[in-house]
Formats: structure tokens, C-alpha cells, sequence
């Protein structure tokens, strides 16, 4: 006997899956309400997952990049720091060798300018030896030991390397972590390498009464010490600039930062309104089914008999 | 004759009675999946006698008939062929979900790309002791995120082998019932209770064996079943009575053979085929991941080979290992990490050889993109298995309910038999009460 049924069985496990599927919708949005992330496997949406990857790795680097960035400004500021201390006590200098330099002056003042002179040059050698917060010396480039040395006759030389290295900063940015000492106090006087150090070294030593006339020895001293002051003038306005493009990377950096968190809410995070809307929508189905399951039912011929 | 209305009664009271039971059967059974409905058939009984050219007729009533079992083999088919479809397809997506989630959980790419932070971070002051120690702790880290990933993936592949172990004795057994019914269907009479009950049991071994194999049964003559596993090549799982037993053995890196009464096969359909294939990709995976592995060992190896650490000596080797399993840091002290250029002094502050192996670990070819690829590459595998499986579900749903259509128990249908079946029980009983009353008129004839 041929017959259309439509049978018992059939009809639970239809009501029985939909509604399994409305449950497990949902749970889903509840998930993704709960934890804020509209991806809990990369599989939901792989295009998606790969995407909030590559932000997490720029945003880890990023991190890094705006510390690194940071301590670079403080380790700039620092030199430069040093750096104008030195030149005021350069242009100090100069002050007493021009005085020295005037005749009136008698051997005793000539003497008492020889100490000031050699304070100044203790103070220069120390400066010159500066560190930063973290203890590394500022001016020893890439290298971690003092940047000058002085020898028991007191000539002193630069022990670091002539370049400092780079901080990178940003993707492709790589900033000079400072100046090597060779470049803030050494130069060249009339073809012949010298630095701050010799220059004031030899003028104490002419006032302290090792010159026969020293008169003309402080006259000659100036020349000396105007390109140490020009040596670090030009280093100032190195450090400077520097510092200036730390500050310009880190405000990118900043607004980079916003642009990536930016990026990672709209690919992953969940949109909380949209997702309390389809909540109270599979909820307002699942309870409209549950309530038509029960009524269909409880539509069978056996209940209509009595 | 009023002996005859008794006989036809009677007949008749037989007939919807055993129809009540059959019905009581359908209902109580409603619930049943593996219950194909029943219906009882009747014939009517007419004697006729020959005298010569004379023939008599005399009425006899009904006689009942056959128990006929709803049967489609069509439908049944379908809905074999689409659940061993949805098998394959849900298997694969389960166990492929399970190595997906056990990749993205052990963060062997957030070791990587912390790793990298770590470095990039000490080229800031790569002097610093506290720098290196953490740079040399994130390598460490990073060794023990590969670990757990390939701890992971070893058990996700566990679970798949022990499942795939476990569905064998399911087929073995499987196999054997469907034999045994074979075996007893060959001495079961038609139309009876017991043979229609026999052939549920077969079509509920069928449906069993599909869901693990994908299958083209034979159904003979006799209601017996032999079963062909599809695949290449196609094996006889049960011929008759007889079963071949089916095997598997494990291959070192995973993979999941099958031989069936001693013939090798791969299986085109079922779970195990999508279980086989998860294996197959699995076996992928690890291979993916312990190159990952190699090449963060490689790379940075050779860097440290190429520079000087904080004592002017060539860098030691950070990491020792051959594959996910074995990565490990060997690097015993920070200082050893080698930042600057060969020949540069001791205690130097220069990053070019840091700076080398930051780049070299970020490249494209490098291993963090290879393990963004790789875990690209497996979330789209499971997405498109997961979408796969959605529609094939709708398929063998659509089967199931088919199949139900064709063969289950209509609640509504039963209850109107009852009513049916039961006013024609009292008709016929009231035709007894008739016949008796027109005895008694006659007996009561003075």
C-alpha cells in the first residue's frame, strides 16, 4: 500500500536539529560576547585569524620599537646634556686664556688661571667619560669600556670605536644611538689631529710656566679652543636633530599604535550591539520553536481520542 | 449455511486482531530507528467445489497473510551513501579541528614573534645583562612553545589512531552480525515476524558499516547482504556468511593502512577514509612544523655562528634539536649571544650581527612567516572542511528523513488503525453475535 507518512521519528529529529542549531548559535554569540572576540578559532574566519597575526606581531614589535625609541631620547638627552656642559666649560676656558693672554697679568695670576684651567681639564676628561642612566658611556660608541684614557704623562686618547650604531626605531628606521667621543672632542687645528683635551693640557702647562712666553702661548691656545667650541657646537646641533627625529618617530609611532588597535578591534574584536541584537533574535526563534514543538506536538490523533 | 457466517467471523476477528498487533508493534517501536514498519496482508478465502460442470462456491472469509516490512532499497541506499559522506567529511573536520586548535593554543607563533620582540629590543643596549637574559629566556620559551605544539599535535594524531582502532572492532563486529543474519536469513520463511526482524538487523549492519566504510552491498535473492568496502582496491568485506577481517597498522609518522582479509586498501568513503586522510595531513603538518623548527635552529645558529658575544669569542650555538620534538636552548650563559660582527672586541656595543638575525628570522622565508603560513594554511583546510560537512549534513539529513518517510512509524496513521482495526473487530464479532442469533431461531423453531 503506497502512502505518503510522515513519520514520528523524522519529525523529532527535524525540531531536534534545528533547535540544536539555534542552541549552538546561540552559545556562539554568547562566547563572542563574553570574550569580546569575534574569532576563537582561526578556522571561523582564516583570512581574518591571519590578519590579527600579522597586527599582533607589528603590534609586539611596535612595543618594542616605542621603548627602544624612548631610551634612545633619554640616552640623546643625556649627551647633549653633557655636550653643552662641555661647551660652557670650553667657552670658560676661552674666557681665562684671553685673560691670560693680557699682558698686566703677572706670573701669580697666570698661575691661579694654570689651576683654574687644570679643574677645567679634569672636569672635561670626566664629562668626556659621561654614562647614561643604564651605565653605558655616551661618548665610547660601540664600545661598553671609558671612552678616554689618560696616561701617567696625562695625554689622553679615545678608546672607543668611531661609530656608535643604530636603534631601529620603526619598520625601516634606524636611528645613531649617539656620538662617538672622536667626534665631540677631537678635530683637526691647521691639518694636525688634536682634541679639547690637548689643547687645554697645553695651555695649563705654558701658564703653569712651561712656556717661555706665555703671553703668546695663550694667544695661540685660542685658535685651539675656538674649534673645540666649534667641534661641539656641531655635535649640539647633531644631538639635537637627533633628538628632535626620536620625538617625530615616536609621535608616528604613537599614532601607528592607535592605527594597528584600530585595525585589531574591527578584524577581531565583537561588535558588542550587533551581537546582543542576533542574541535576543535566536533567542526570540529558539523560544518561538520550542513553544510551536510543543503545541505540534502534542497534534497527534491518539490525544484527539478519547 | 449459518456455520459458514461463524467460520467468516471468526476469520474475520483473526485478521484484525493480528492487524491490532502489528499496529500495537508499529506504535510500541515508534521510537525505534532501526524499525522498518509493518503491515499485514490479507486475502480473501473462497472455497469452490467441482461436481462435474457444478461448481459451489462457499465463502470462507479472510485469511490472513504475509507481515510486509516497509522497504525501499533505493532510499536506504541514499541514506547509506550520504552518511558515509557526512562520516568522511565530519571525521576529517573533528580531528583537523583538533590539531588546529592544538597549533594555535601551544603559541608557537607568539614565541616566535616574542622571540623577535626580544631581540629587537636589545639592540637597543645589547650590553645590557637584563636584555640578554631575556632575550635568551624567549628564546627559551619559544623551544618550549614548539615542544608543546608538537606534544599537541602527537596527541590530537593519538586520539584519531585510538579512534581509528577502536572503529575497527565497531566494523569487525559489525561485519560478523551482518554475516550471522546472512547466515540465519537463508533459513527464515517469508512473510514471517521473525524474517522481517531479521532484515531490520541487516539494514542496521549496513547502515553501521557505512558510516565507518563506504560501501556497496549486494542484496540477493534470499534478503542476504554482501558487502564490497569501496576503494582502491574495492575488497569483499562479507560474502554470505563469511567475513574477511579488517586491520590497520600505523606507519611511523602516523599514517593509518587498512588490509582486509590480508588485501591492502584505501578506504573511498566513511569515517576512516576522512580519519585516514586527517592522518595523512597530520603526518603534513608535523613535517611543516619540525622544518618551522629547523629553521628558527638554523637560523639563528648560524647568526651566532657569524658574530661575537660580550667576550669578543664567536657565539656559541643557541639552540640544539632536529625537529619540533628536540628544539631545546644549549646556549648556557646570555653573555653568549653573539650581537656584534666577527672581529669586533670584547664588551662592543654593535648590533650588526643582531640586526642580521632579527631580519633573517622576519624574512619571508623565515619561520615566522612559515608559521603564519602553515597556520593559514590549516584554518582555511578546516574552515573548508567545516563548510563541507554543514552542506553533507543537510544532504544526509534530508536522506535520514527520506528514508524515515519511507519506512518509519506514522504516530497518526497507527492511531487510525487502531480505531479502524478495532470497529472491524467488533463488526466481525457482532456478525458471531448474528450467526448465533439465527442458530438459535432455527433451534428455536417449534
Amino acid at each position: 500500500m503506497p502512502s505518503i507518512t510522515n513519520s514520528a521519528g523524522s519529525f523529532f529529529n527535524r525540531s531536534l536539529a534545528q533547535m540544536a542549531d539555534l542552541r549552538s548559535g546561540i552559545e556562539r554569540t554568547r562566547t563572542q560576547i563574553a570574550t569580546g572576540r569575534k574569532i576563537e578559532r582561526g578556522s571561523q574566519d582564516p583570512a581574518a585569524a591571519a590578519q590579527l597575526r600579522s597586527v599582533a606581531r607589528r603590534e609586539a614589535l611596535a612595543q618594542v620599537e616605542g621603548d627602544n625609541a624612548a631610551r634612545l631620547g633619554q640616552d640623546l638627552a643625556a649627551a647633549a646634556d653633557e655636550v653643552e656642559a662641555v661647551s660652557n666649560l670650553l667657552q670658560r676656558a676661552r674666557e681665562l686664556a684671553v685673560q691670560a693672554a693680557s699682558t698686566p697679568l703677572g706670573p701669580d695670576g697666570r698661575r691661579a688661571i694654570a689651576f683654574e684651567l687644570e679643574q677645567l681639564g679634569q672636569e672635561l676628561f670626566t664629562r668626556s667619560n659621561a654614562v647614561s642612566l643604564t651605565g653605558e658611556p655616551l661618548f665610547a660608541g660601540q664600545s661598553s669600556g671609558t671612552a678616554f684614557t689618560r696616561d701617567a704623562a696625562g695625554n689622553v686618547t679615545y678608546a672607543g670605536t668611531p661609530e656608535s650604531g643604530a636603534v631601529p626605531v620603526a619598520p625601516g628606521t634606524a636611528i645613531e644611538r649617539g656620538l662617538p667621543g672622536s667626534e665631540v672632542f677631537q678635530f683637526d687645528l691647521g691639518g694636525t689631529p688634536t682634541s679639547a683635551f690637548a689643547v687645554l693640557g697645553a695651555l695649563t702647562t705654558a701658564l703653569q710656566g712651561g712656556a717661555g712666553d706665555p703671553v703668546a702661548a695663550a694667544n695661540a691656545s685660542l685658535a685651539g679652543l675656538d674649534a673645540a667650541l666649534d667641534t661641539t657646537g656641531r655635535a649640539t646641533t647633531i644631538l639635537g636633530t637627533r633628538m628632535a627625529w626620536v620625538e617625530q618617530v615616536e609621535t608616528q609611532q604613537a599614532e601607528r599604535r592607535v592605527a594597528l588597535a584600530e585595525r585589531r578591534s574591527r578584524v577581531g574584536d565583537t561588535d558588542i550591539a550587533d551581537a546582543i541584537v542576533r542574541l535576543q533574535q535566536s533567542m526570540t526563534a529558539l523560544e518561538a520553536s520550542q513553544s510551536a514543538f510543543a503545541r505540534v506536538s502534542s497534534l497527534t490523533l491518539f490525544d484527539a481520542l478519547r | 449455511m449459518p456455520t459458514a457466517i461463524f467460520t467468516i467471523g471468526r476469520s474475520g476477528l483473526t485478521a484484525s486482531r493480528r492487524s491490532l498487533e502489528l499496529t500495537a508493534q508499529n506504535i510500541a517501536n515508534a521510537d525505534n530507528v532501526d524499525y522498518s514498519r509493518r503491515t499485514l496482508t490479507q486475502g480473501e478465502l473462497v472455497m469452490t467445489g467441482n461436481i462435474g460442470n457444478n461448481a459451489q462456491d462457499s465463502l470462507g472469509g479472510v485469511r490472513p497473510g504475509t507481515i510486509e516490512r516497509a522497504e525501499s532499497s533505493l532510499v536506504q541506499r541514499q541514506a547509506r551513501d550520504s552518511s558515509s559522506a557526512l562520516s568522511a567529511a565530519e571525521a576529517e573536520f573533528f580531528a583537523m579541528k583538533e590539531a588546529e586548535s592544538a597549533l594555535e593554543a601551544s603559541g608557537v607563533f607568539t614565541g616566535l614573534v616574542d622571540f623577535e620582540a626580544a631581540l629587537t629590543r636589545l639592540q637597543n643596549n645589547p650590553t645590557e645583562p637584563a636584555l640578554r637574559l631575556s632575550a635568551l629566556e624567549s628564546a627559551r620559551k619559544m623551544a618550549g612553545n614548539f615542544r608543546i605544539a608538537n606534544g599537541t599535535l602527537a596527541n590530537a594524531r593519538n586520539l584519531v589512531q585510538a579512534e581509528v582502532s577502536a572503529k575497527t572492532l565497531t566494523v569487525n563486529e559489525l561485519a560478523g552480525e551482518l554475516a550471522k543474519v546472512n547466515a540465519d536469513l537463508v533459513g527464515s520463511r517469508e512473510g514471517t515476524a521473525g524474517r522481517a526482524a531479521l532484515l531490520d538487523a541487516r539494514d542496521k549492519a549496513l547502515r553501521g558499516l557505512a558510516k565507518e566504510f563506504g560501501i556497496s552491498p549486494t542484496i540477493n535473492a534470499n534478503g542476504t547482504a554482501d558487502v564490497m568496502l569501496n576503494g582502491t582496491p574495492p575488497v569483499a568485506l562479507v560474502t554470505g556468511a563469511t567475513t574477511s577481517p579488517l586491520a590497520t597498522s600505523f606507519a611511523a609518522d602516523g599514517t593509518v593502512t587498512f588490509t582486509v582479509g590480508g588485501t591492502p586498501t584505501v578506504p573511498a568513503g566513511g569515517a576512516m577514509a576522512g580519519r585516514a586522510s586527517a592522518l595523512a595531513e597530520m603526518a603534513g603538518l608535523q613535517t611543516g612544523l619540525d622544518a618551522l623548527a629547523v629553521s628558527a635552529i638554523n637560523i639563528t645558529n648560524a647568526a651566532q655562528a657569524n658574530g661575537v658575544g660580550l667576550d669578543g669569542n664567536p657565539g656559541p650555538p643557541i639552540f640544539a634539536g632536529t625537529g619540533a620534538g628536540s628544539i631545546n636552548v644549549v646556549l648556557a650563559s646570555a653573555d653568549g649571544l653573539a650581537t656584534a660582527a666577527a672581529g669586533s672586541p670584547a664588551g662592543s656595543r654593535d648590533t650588526a650581527n643582531l640586526a642580521a638575525l632579527i631580519s633573517a628570522l622576519g624574512d619571508a622565508s623565515g619561520p615566522v612567516s612559515g608559521t603564519d603560513s602553515l597556520l593559514l594554511g590549516l584554518s582555511s583546510r578546516v574552515s573548508a572542511l567545516e563548510t563541507r560537512s554543514e552542506g553533507l549534513s543537510v544532504v544526509a539529513a534530508s536522506a535520514e528523513a527520506e528514508l524515515l518517510r519511507e519506512t518509519g512509524v506514522d504516530l497518526d496513521t497507527e492511531a487510525a488503525n487502531l480505531v479502524r482495526l478495532q470497529q472491524a473487530f467488533e463488526a466481525n464479532s457482532r456478525v458471531i453475535q448474528v450467526a448465533a442469533e439465527l442458530f438459535d431461531t432455527i433451534l428455536g423453531l417449534r
